[in-house]
């Protein structure tokens, strides 16, 4: 099925259910609610969806090619930017591979602190989520609600690593920089305030009579398609299954936090919805347990083989001085073999596969993307729906098409 | 039970469980899996060991499929491996489905053929591209670039690969 180039709209000789025959509408590109640069490729009968076709590609990047070409600490930058919604998670991913490989692990308050900016990244993930879905089906207001709670989470991560969006702050061995104390107290307002927030979103749309009749069964994944078509994230959950990896495979230290998986049994965009508004909740009280119990001692695991030393060293001794040298220069290797590490994103379950061939830069970086698998599920769901409906199903999906085409 | 026969080499690699299986019999393979309780293709990949001096490796292409047991929640890395120009393997995309994007992708990035596969299209490059970016022969390079003093200078995509 190709569209000739330049033409939108074909008709293709089938005949459809109403008298009409059916017609290949083209949708997107450049259409504001793809969410980036998603073409679908839609055969309609009427204004009833009848096929949908995905077709991605457009904002890749080469990112798995970069990738072999940095070495090892390098690649964290590259990390941030396919999934840009959630480059902490991303960073997390990776460093724990390279980690694993090494065979090092992260201390304790690394894993807190990793913890804290996962969650918040959840959030700031979620809040780009609801905004713009909410903007899609009409609530023009909760892009600006969302993006006010959005904007102080940005202004963490500024704290916290000196970027805004991309922060590199996770990275094999620990993280970047300790948490500073304005970032702590900006973190312990937020979690008293945010909950109230979240209480504004749910007044918004959980009741709102137009918000309900464009989601609530609209796009239904049923469960036994949600497992078979390896969907993950709020997608699996909003279909009745409570498969969340911060619970079922637990890594940094996730199994010592208390928090509920969110789950929903409406199978559809609602469902999706209440979902993710809960993980927010939930979101919120890990981070209150995070910073209730943020243990002491170092962020970074102490070998100067894969971190530089502490610039203080670098002045009275000449070993320091070595290492800080073969680090920027040549980087470090890591042993050969392969792992695979698989972590929650706001997505769902984002993967780093690596291959190492023993030297200083990996031989292959794979990144398991939830928003490429989950897209998979799109004509499932969008089948004998409005086309209008398409949006609110594309929305709940939540992909980044970033991350789907990396 | 996965039949002994199929696995031809079993490990451990920094923790994650892995097994060989001839190329030929991949499908065999996977579906005995599957049956065994490893119900979700979490993803598959391509690894190209071109000039690749850590170990002995018995072809150039590894094709590597991580399955997941969602009850039991335990992992299997499974690889196989092939040669060929273009190299062959058969498709799983209908005992997992999930395998469908992810072998166009594969072909897309490696060349690797899938066999059977319903819509062996390239997926992530332009229909138009030549050449397979992921192989390690694909030179890091960029597309030139209008107006741009330096284009002469950068790598270009070859003509053919």
């Amino acid at each position: 099925m190709s569209t000739p180039q330049g033409v939108t709209i074909t008709k293709t000789g089938e005949q459809g259910a109403f008298g009409g025959e059916l017609l290949t509408v083209n949708f997107g590109p450049h259409h504001p609610s793809t969410h980036g640069v998603l073409r679908l490729i839609v055969d309609l009968d009427g204004e009833q969806i009848r096929r949908v076709k995905p077709v991605i590609g457009y904002l890749h990047t080469g990112i798995e090619k970069q990738m072999e070409a940095l070495r090892w600490q390098q690649g964290v930058v590259v990390t941030d930017r396919h999934d840009y919604l959630s480059p902490p998670i991303n960073n997390l991913a990776y460093a724990l591979a390279v980690e694993r490989l090494l065979g090092v692990e992260a201390p304790p308050r690394a894993n807190a602190l990793r913890v804290i900016m996962s969650e918040l990244t959840r959030l700031s993930s979620h809040l780009v989520w609801l905004g713009t879905s909410g903007l899609e089906l009409g609530a023009m207001s909760m892009l600006m609600y969302c993006f006010r709670e959005r904007d102080t989470i940005l202004d963490m991560n500024e704290e916290i690593s000196g970027f805004r969006m991309h922060t590199s702050y996770i990275r094999p061995g620990g993280v970047f920089a300790d948490a500073t104390p304005r970032f702590l107290e900006m973190l312990d307002t937020f979690t008293h305030e945010m909950p109230g927030h979240i209480d504004e979103y749910e007044a918004l749309l959980t009741m709102n009579p137009i918000f309900r009749s464009r989601t609530i069964g609209i796009g239904r994944l049923s469960p036994e398609d949600a497992k078979v078509l390896g969907a993950s994230g709020p997608m699996i959950r909003g279909s009745g299954i409570p498969w969340d990896l911060r619970k079922t495979m637990p890594y940094s230290g996730y199994e010592n936090y208390t928090f509920e998986v969110a789950t929903s049994n409406d199978c559809d965009c609602y469902g999706r919805y209440l979902v993710r508004i809960k993980e927010m909740r939930e979101a919120v009280k890990i981070l209150r347990q995070a910073l209730d119990r943020l243990p002491d001692g170092p962020i970074n695991v102490d070998d100067r083989k894969i971190l530089p030393p502490p610039r203080e060293e670098l002045e009275t001794s000449m070993e320091a001085v070595i290492h800080h040298f073969k680090l920027f220069t040549e980087g470090y290797s890591v042993p050969p073999g392969d792992v695979y590490v698989a972590v929650e994103s706001g997505r769902g379950e984002n993967g780093c596969y690596i291959v190492s061939d023993g030297t200083h830069k990996p031989r292959r970086v794979k990144f398991r993307s939830a928003s490429f698998v989950n897209l998979q599920a799109l004509e499932r769901m969008a089948l004998n729906h409005m086309v209008a409906d398409m949006i609110a199903i594309i929305g709940t999906a939540d992909t980044v098409l970033g991350d789907v085409d990396r | 039970m996965i039949a002994d026969e199929l696995v031809a080499d079993r490990g451990v690699s920094a923790g994650d469980q892995w097994i060989t299986v001839s190329a030929e019999r991949v499908r065999d393979a996977m579906a005995a899996l599957k049956a065994d309780g490893y119900r979700l293709l979490t993803f598959l990949t391509c690894v190209d060991h071109l000039a690749d001096s850590s170990r002995e490796w018995p072809a150039r292409f590894e094709l590597v499929y991580q399955l997941r047991n969602l009850e039991t929640r335990e992992q299997l890395r499974v690889r196989s491996f092939v040669d060929g120009d273009p190299p062959h393997i058969d498709s799983v995309w209908d005992i997992f489905p999930p395998a469908n994007w992810d072998e166009r992708e594969t072909y897309d990035l490696f060349g690797i053929v899938f066999n059977e596969h319903p819509d062996l299209t390239r997926i992530l490059m332009p229909d138009d591209w030549v050449g397979h970016p992921l192989r390690r022969d694909y030179p890091v390079g960029g597309e030139p670039v209008d107006f741009s003093e330096e284009h002469e200078k950068w790598l270009t995509a070859p003509e053919e690969a």
